[in-house]
């Protein structure tokens, strides 16, 4: 099998041309440095949506390898509402990856909600919000935003909303997202205590007949101490997890944020 | 036909030859344009940090080629008006490009907004999108550049931008080696944005000329003379002809097996 | 100057037989309706004024300005049509900048009036295009420190070869004048629009070519001299436009800029009172008689 993939002639068959491109090495024997537009300034980002509300987290620091560049960098955008400040918006962005394609997918994001609101005269819904998030990052397809991005709002019937993404724009509506540097430290956390996975209802059997507990909306208090454990945890275990914690609450009333130290180590 | 996909479509070569792969030059001229892959003639680190009502920023006046200490006089930290000071680290030729990139804004701007300049936030939003822009169309500023002054509402502003476009700010801030060996002594004094208020100019110059002395001891690419500048509401102070004082490598002389010296 | 009927004057770049181009010519008279502009050409610098006729009192005091900026240190006040000024700043700023991407230096003054004549002029060449409906006043001081090139890093040898030497006096105080028909000259005193034969011959009494005016003298000057040149019984109320550009130890350290607000208003104060001063003589002349 492996040797149809390979490039290699059929066997006693004629050869063919292209069997391997040229390179740059190949034709002068020097190896040029050659530039990569991308890296990965770490941190992580998570997001759970209740009944009536969505929160959104993100640690703050950001870093180069090593290097701790600062120790605070949001990785939380609001989307939307009046100017610089993003007044009265009602969607939330967060990005963890590539910080300047990050950067630039928040920039464009917001400026096509807040144009759609001057040209329908209406805020965007978060539905609409999160296709044309997909429809941007799977335009540049074939040189991708380098981001995880989770989007965060509540839907026509005010319930919490949240969609995650991958870098070319699948995109899914979910109860729960982890994403970035320490999203497979905190996922599997959530998985169990958002969507109870591995829970069972005690007496319920044994073997098939074995019950799983039923998740239900998490109100919000439970749900800000989840976000507090998972990162506090996250900092134990992954070196570029740190400095602050920002987390951004969406409900009727608007956008609540708040700030909460990390370890700094 | 047969069934290897990966040959359909392809010229045989019993029939054509095999290919030559002359025809496709990969260099010289008629090939593809080449952009910068490395950077030639470069500068390192820069060095800054907030205090009270300002910016202190600093930087050696080395670009290296390479190894060799090229030119010992070229000053990395640009004035761009009376709040924002720019330092660069990296490729000279690209800071010069961006030297004059600043200038013909300068000029623009005055045509059209004469009485409110451009402040260090404005300026700084503006290079990272030059910078990110370069990288996108792979033909990257092979820079790393602070941008150093006062803000919108006068507060101090510190500020970097790279050659791949990222972004950052912090109360204070070190490019290339500086990361390093002179971020950690920088943060020791300002580890927050709530301790640069209790910071003074006096102590801000003072800290980051120590920073200057370790890296021109560590740095093998750094030297002695550098510039420096303080940016404060009353305008820049920028030095650009400073020594390290009583600085000296003699000492290396009297270490055994350091030198010519070997036992 | 009758040329109706003839058809000479129809078409741009068409002589008379008696060797004039009538389309130039009614550029000319374009510019002998609009308010009045001058220029002093003083030991230390370079001032511009410009008589701003307010055409309606909706207008925003001290806002729409007249004077313009080009590169830094050359300043442009134009009296004719507006558009056509503003087209001709915007082609000087232009040509200011590709100077810049040429020579990595600022354009001299001189080169700026001889490339903004070569253009005035090539409007007057073709059937497509009108002249420019405009007289322009360039005034610039050149840089008389030795300027870094453009984006330089390093100062070069101090001494031997390629090391620097004191040679003869350059920059200084520049003054040129550019008309519809594309010829300019540099000038110690310029002066355009209605108001120009009153201005002249102000300017012409100040004795420029001595080159004694100070700048601050030169301010003075120049508003009353726009205030000399108005004339109250036929013409609107009009606003005094003030600009200046000083040498690099003067109070503009070489950049062309707006005259301060207090100087401006001082000069205007006596400029009034001089002119009341010359009311008065007359008066008593009379009252003598």
């Amino acid at each position: 099998m492996a040797a149809v993939f390979s490039g290699a002639p059929p066997q006693g068959g004629p050869g063919y041309s292209f069997k391997q491109t040229p390179t740059a090495a190949s034709a002068s024997g020097e190896r040029q440095h050659s530039f990569y537009p991308y890296t990965d300034n770490g941190g992580s980002t998570l997001g759970i949506s209740g009944a009536d509300f969505t929160i959104l987290a993100g640690d703050t620091r950001s870093t180069s390898g090593y290097n701790i560049n600062t120790r605070y960098a949001p990785k939380l955008f609001k989307i939307g509402g009046e100017g610089p400040d993003n007044k009265g918006a009602r969607i939330v962005l967060s990005v963890v990856g590539f910080a300047a394609d990050g950067d630039a997918l928040k920039e464009r994001l917001d400026t096509i909600v807040k144009m759609y609101k001057y040209q329908h005269g209406k805020n965007m819904s978060v539905a609409a919000c999160a296709q044309r998030l997909s429809h941007i990052l799977y335009g540049k397809r074939f040189f991708p935003y380098y981001v995880h991005a989770i989007l965060g709002g509540l839907d026509e019937e005010g319930k919490g909303a949240l969609y995650s993404y991958d870098p070319v724009g699948s995109y899914e509506r979910e109860q729960c997202r982890a994403a970035g540097a320490a999203a497979s430290l905190i996922m599997p956390f959530l998985d169990n205590q958002v969507n109870y996975k591995n829970q069972y209802v005690p007496g319920s059997g044994v073997g098939h007949e074995l019950q799983a507990r039923e998740a239900v909306p998490l109100p919000r208090t439970t749900v800000e101490q989840l976000v507090r454990d998972a990162f506090t945890s996250a900092v134990e275990r992954h070196i570029e997890v740190g400095d602050g914690l920002q987390m951004m609450i969406i409900t009727r009333e608007g956008i609540e944020e708040r700030y909460m130290p990390l370890k700094q180590d | 036909m047969n069934h290897f996909p990966q040959a359909w479509g392809r010229p045989r070569d019993d029939i054509y030859g095999a290919y030559d792969h002359s025809h496709f030059q990969t260099h010289g001229p008629g090939g593809p344009n080449q952009h910068t892959q490395r950077p030639i003639v470069t500068g390192t680190s820069v060095v800054a940090a907030k205090f009270k009502d300002g910016v202190v920023i600093a930087a050696d006046n080395l670009a290296s080629y390479g190894s060799l200490a090229r030119f010992t006089d070229v000053k990395r930290l640009r004035k761009f008006n009376d709040q924002v000071v720019v330092g660069f680290g990296g490729d000279v030729s690209d800071m010069q490009y961006l030297n004059r990139i600043l200038n013909s804004l300068d000029i623009r701007e005055n045509y059209s907004n004469p009485e409110n300049p451009l402040n260090a936030k404005n300026l700084h939003t503006y290079l990272s999108k030059v910078m990110y822009k370069r990288r996108s169309d792979f033909d990257p500023l092979w820079n790393h550049l602070l941008i150093a002054g006062l803000d919108g509402e006068s507060k101090p502003f510190l500020a970097s931008a790279d050659l791949l476009g990222t972004t950052f700010s912090s109360p204070t801030l070190a490019t290339g080696f500086g990361a390093h060996l002179a971020q950690p002594i920088l943060r020791k004094t300002i580890p927050d944005e709530a301790s640069v208020a209790n910071v003074s100019e006096e102590e801000a110059v003072k800290l980051v000329k120590e920073c200057m002395k370790v890296l021109f001891y560590r740095d093998a690419r750094s030297m002695d003379r550098y510039s420096i500048a303080v940016i404060k509401s009353e305008g820049v102070d920028l030095k650009e002809d400073e020594k390290l004082e009583n600085q000296s490598w003699a000492f290396a002389e009297q270490i055994r097996g350091y030198g010519t010296q070997v036992n | 100057m009758t040329s109706i009927g003839t058809g000479y004057d129809l078409s741009n770049s068409v002589f008379s037989p008696d060797g004039r181009n009538f389309q130039v010519e009614y550029a000319t008279k374009a510019v002998e309706n609009g308010g009045t502009a001058i220029g002093i050409r003083c030991k230390d610098g370079v001032v511009l004024a410009l008589e701003k006729l307010i055409t309606s009192k909706l207008l925003k005091p001290g806002a729409n300005k007249r004077i313009s900026t080009v590169d830094r240190n050359i300043g442009v006040v134009s009296s004719g049509l507006l558009p056509d000024g503003r087209h001709f700043v915007s082609r000087a700023r232009d040509e200011a900048a590709s100077w810049r991407s040429t020579y990595k230096a600022p354009i001299p003054t001189t080169a700026l009036a001889n490339r903004m004549g070569s253009y005035v002029q090539a409007y007057t060449l073709y059937s497509s295009v009108r002249p420019f409906g405009v007289t322009a006043i360039i005034g610039g001081w050149d840089s008389e420190a030795e300027l870094p090139v453009d984006g330089e890093v390093g100062s070069g040898p101090s001494v031997g070869a390629g090391g620097k030497k004191e040679d003869g006096k350059r920059g200084g105080p520049f003054l040129y004048m550019i008309e519809p028909s594309g010829s300019y000259w540099g000038y110690y005193g310029a002066a355009t629009g209605k108001g120009r034969q009153a201005a002249k011959s102000e300017l012409e009494k100040l004795n420029l070519s001595a080159g004694e005016l100070s700048l601050y003298d030169g301010v003075k000057e120049a508003a009353r001299i726009i205030h000399v040149a108005h004339d109250d019984n036929k013409d609107k109320e009009f606003e005094l436009e003030m600009t200046w550009v000083s040498s690099l130890d003067g109070p503009t350290k070489g950049r062309h800029e707006e005259v301060p607000k207090e100087l401006l208003e001082e000069a205007e104060r006596l400029a009034k009172k001089a002119l009341e001063g010359d009311d008065e003589d007359e008066e008593e002349e009379k009252m003598e008689e």
